[in-house]
């Protein structure tokens, strides 16, 4: 068991350097989906899972890096991989920046307040304010990836820029449950009082969990943009906000059960396509099932490492 | 002046109509310390229920008795719906982590939203009008039949509400239940029943909010519930959830907001400005206008 668990993360990383060369190239771009979605959503797990605070307004990040990217490229001419550090500083600041104000809410208040922000930013692209979104159909025309001169055209190639932002986000992630900030997020999400007494800045590690969630949706904006060469604003909207939302936590906030939250609720739906007025019907009632069923997610996450004769029960640390 | 005393009729209206779905989002999340997500969707589902009882049972008759007929059948099938609900989806996860019911409540809110569209189909349906047309020009400003109806019949429904939940028996249990429940319990309240009457009289309220929605703005579709139940939602956060005088307080707040904003600057923008008003609200008032400042449980 021990073996498999060391070993699963890599296997998996494994098939999916190999898999796109077995795939045609619908299902080539339905992998891309994949591997952006999921980045979405680990990042949405910092945020949501790792540090507790109710968001539902992921995908206004996620948005902001993609049209950062579309128009920094669509009106400015900038290669799409120059705009990466824009397209995750912008999400980031705002990230910081909108945190600031409002982390202090009680759970279900920040919860509306990140749906309002989203529901804002849609808005806000829709009215093409300042004449640089588009309005409702978005931009589109962006140029593919060129790297030193050379064009990286092929869908190949995006599923490729696809999955290093995938080892990006994972080795933040690992990275994050083994420092300083990770921890200090792990107690404040289990009780905010406790690790402010114990000398936690816990406002500061909150805004910086929405910094760094931002920042890395952002990212993931950006390889979006590139994959369908457009933006539009329903691609961002409340809705999909809720569907990370639920990811995350029907997933367990755990490596593994967001990447099969993510199979199952945007993979899955393109397998069986001919049922797919069912779909939303079907996962309402899989998400309720499985609350009922696991109520800490599919693959709960578990927290470092707790010496056996400290766990009395077998859901510690879940 | 005139589109001042305009936009104040018709905010009024929305406003009472946001005030009715407010108060099913505020009583249960009084008590159960819950976010219905599937609130909205059950206004919805109201519409539609009523709009077969208008054409399949009562035969497309527009008569007083008809009208009534389908309001409390709408609102008594609504009821339903709500106690299925709380008994399915919530009351197995009343000892789970509070994310969990989230979860739960926004998958009930897919299931109801989707069965709709499975049942009435995706396409807009239009509500037959259930009232007669009438308009009254007073000086300039035109209100309608309609609209008279919804503010009277919201305010007493909200006033009844509130006698009841002031004044009964019944209503001290759910006042109890809403500050503790275990104390409660202690004190031979059903508190099992305390929640699914909260769900009967919410539900019902809602759904008499959604066939008023339908009235008012006759274009119905299945997703209608997102939209609506994030604006009733939002008045009751602004109110201070749990409280019901401040649902209806913000709702009303809530509704002249968006008149004004859509009589004064745009309709494109009255989203993105209500949302800046409720965040600028809750910086500087976190807990809502009427809510109660609430120390921490350690």
């Amino acid at each position: 068991m021990d073996i498999l668990k060391r070993y699963s993360l890599p296997i998996f990383l494994v098939v999916l350097l190999v898999l796109p060369n077995l795939l045609d190239p619908r299902w080539q771009a339905i992998a891309i989906t994949f591997l952006v979605f999921s980045v979405v959503a680990l990042s949405e797990d910092i945020v949501l899972g790792k540090a507790g605070m109710f968001n539902m307004g992921h995908a206004l990040f996620f948005g902001m890096g993609a049209y950062v990217t579309a128009i920094l490229n669509a009106k400015f001419g900038w290669p799409i991989l120059a705009t990466i550090p824009v397209a995750v500083l912008v999400p980031a600041l705002f990230g910081i920046l909108f945190a600031g104000p409002i982390v202090h809410l009680r759970g279900d208040y920040l919860l509306v307040v990140t749906i309002g922000i989203n529901i804002v930013f849609i808005q806000v692209l829709q009215n093409n304010l300042g004449g640089m979104t588009g309005g409702p159909n978005g931009i589109f025309g962006l140029d593919s990836l060129s790297l030193f001169g050379w064009q990286l055209t092929s869908q190949l190639a995006t599923y490729y820029f696809a999955f290093i932002i995938l080892l990006v986000t994972l080795g933040v992630m690992k990275n994050l449950e083994k420092s300083k900030a990770g921890r200090a997020l792990h107690y404040l999400r289990e009780d905010s009082l406790a690790s402010e007494s114990i000398g936690i800045n816990t406002r500061t590690y909150k805004i910086f969990a929405f910094g760094l969630g931002a920042g890395l949706a952002g990212l993931a904006g950006t390889v979006f943009a590139t994959q369908y060469s457009a933006v539009s604003p329903e691609a961002f909207n409340f809705m999909q906000s809720v569907l990370f939302f639920s990811i995350v936590l029907v997933g367990g906030s755990s490596i593994p059960g967001i990447f099969l939250g993510v199979f199952v609720m945007f993979i899955l739906p393109e397998i069986f396509r001919e049922f797919s007025t069912w779909r939303y019907f079907v996962f309402g009632f899989a998400m309720i099932l499985t609350m009922i069923l696991r109520p800490n997610g599919i693959w709960p996450a578990t927290f470092g490492k707790i010496p056996k004769f400290l766990i009395k029960d077998s859901d510690h640390g879940a | 002046m005139d589109i001042f005393l305009q936009q104040l009729a018709n905010g009024l209206t929305i406003g009472s109509m946001f005030a009715l779905v407010a108060l099913g989002y505020t009583m249960v999340y009084g008590v159960m310390k819950l976010i219905n997500f599937a609130h909205g969707d059950m206004v919805a589902a109201s519409a539609f229920i009523g709009l077969t009882i208008y054409t399949q049972v009562m035969g497309q008759s527009t008569s007083f008795g008809a009208v009534i007929a389908i309001f409390i059948l709408a609102a008594a099938c609504t009821a339903c719906i709500g106690i299925a609900l709380e008994r399915f989806a919530y009351r197995p996860l009343r000892e789970a982590p509070r994310l969990s019911a989230v979860v739960s409540a926004l998958g009930a809110s897919l299931v109801i939203q989707n069965g709709i569209m499975l049942v009435w189909g995706p396409q807009m349906r239009i509500f037959p009008p259930l009232v007669p047309e009438v308009y009254w020009d007073i000086g300039g400003v035109v209100v309608s039949l309609v609209q008279v109806l919804i503010l009277g019949l919201s305010l007493i429904l909200m006033v009844a509400l509130y006698i009841f939940v002031e004044k009964t028996r019944i209503g001290a249990a759910i006042r109890a239940s809403a500050i503790d429940q275990d104390a409660s319990r202690l004190m031979g309240i059903n508190v099992n029943n305390v929640i699914a009457l909260i769900f009967i009289i919410g539900s019902s309220l809602g759904a008499v909010g959604g066939l008023f929605i339908a009235l008012y703005y006759r274009g119905i579709t299945f997703n209608m519930g997102w939209q609506y139940g994030l604006y009733a939602f939002i008045a009751a956060i602004l109110g201070g959830i749990g409280n019901i005088p401040g649902a209806m307080l913000g709702g009303m707040m809530l509704g002249l907001f968006q008149a004004f904003i859509a009589g004064y600057v745009s309709s494109t923008w009255a989203d993105a400005f209500t949302f800046i008003l409720l965040i600028l609200i809750l910086i500087v008032r976190p807990t809502g206008l009427l809510g109660e400042r609430v120390a921490e449980k350690v």
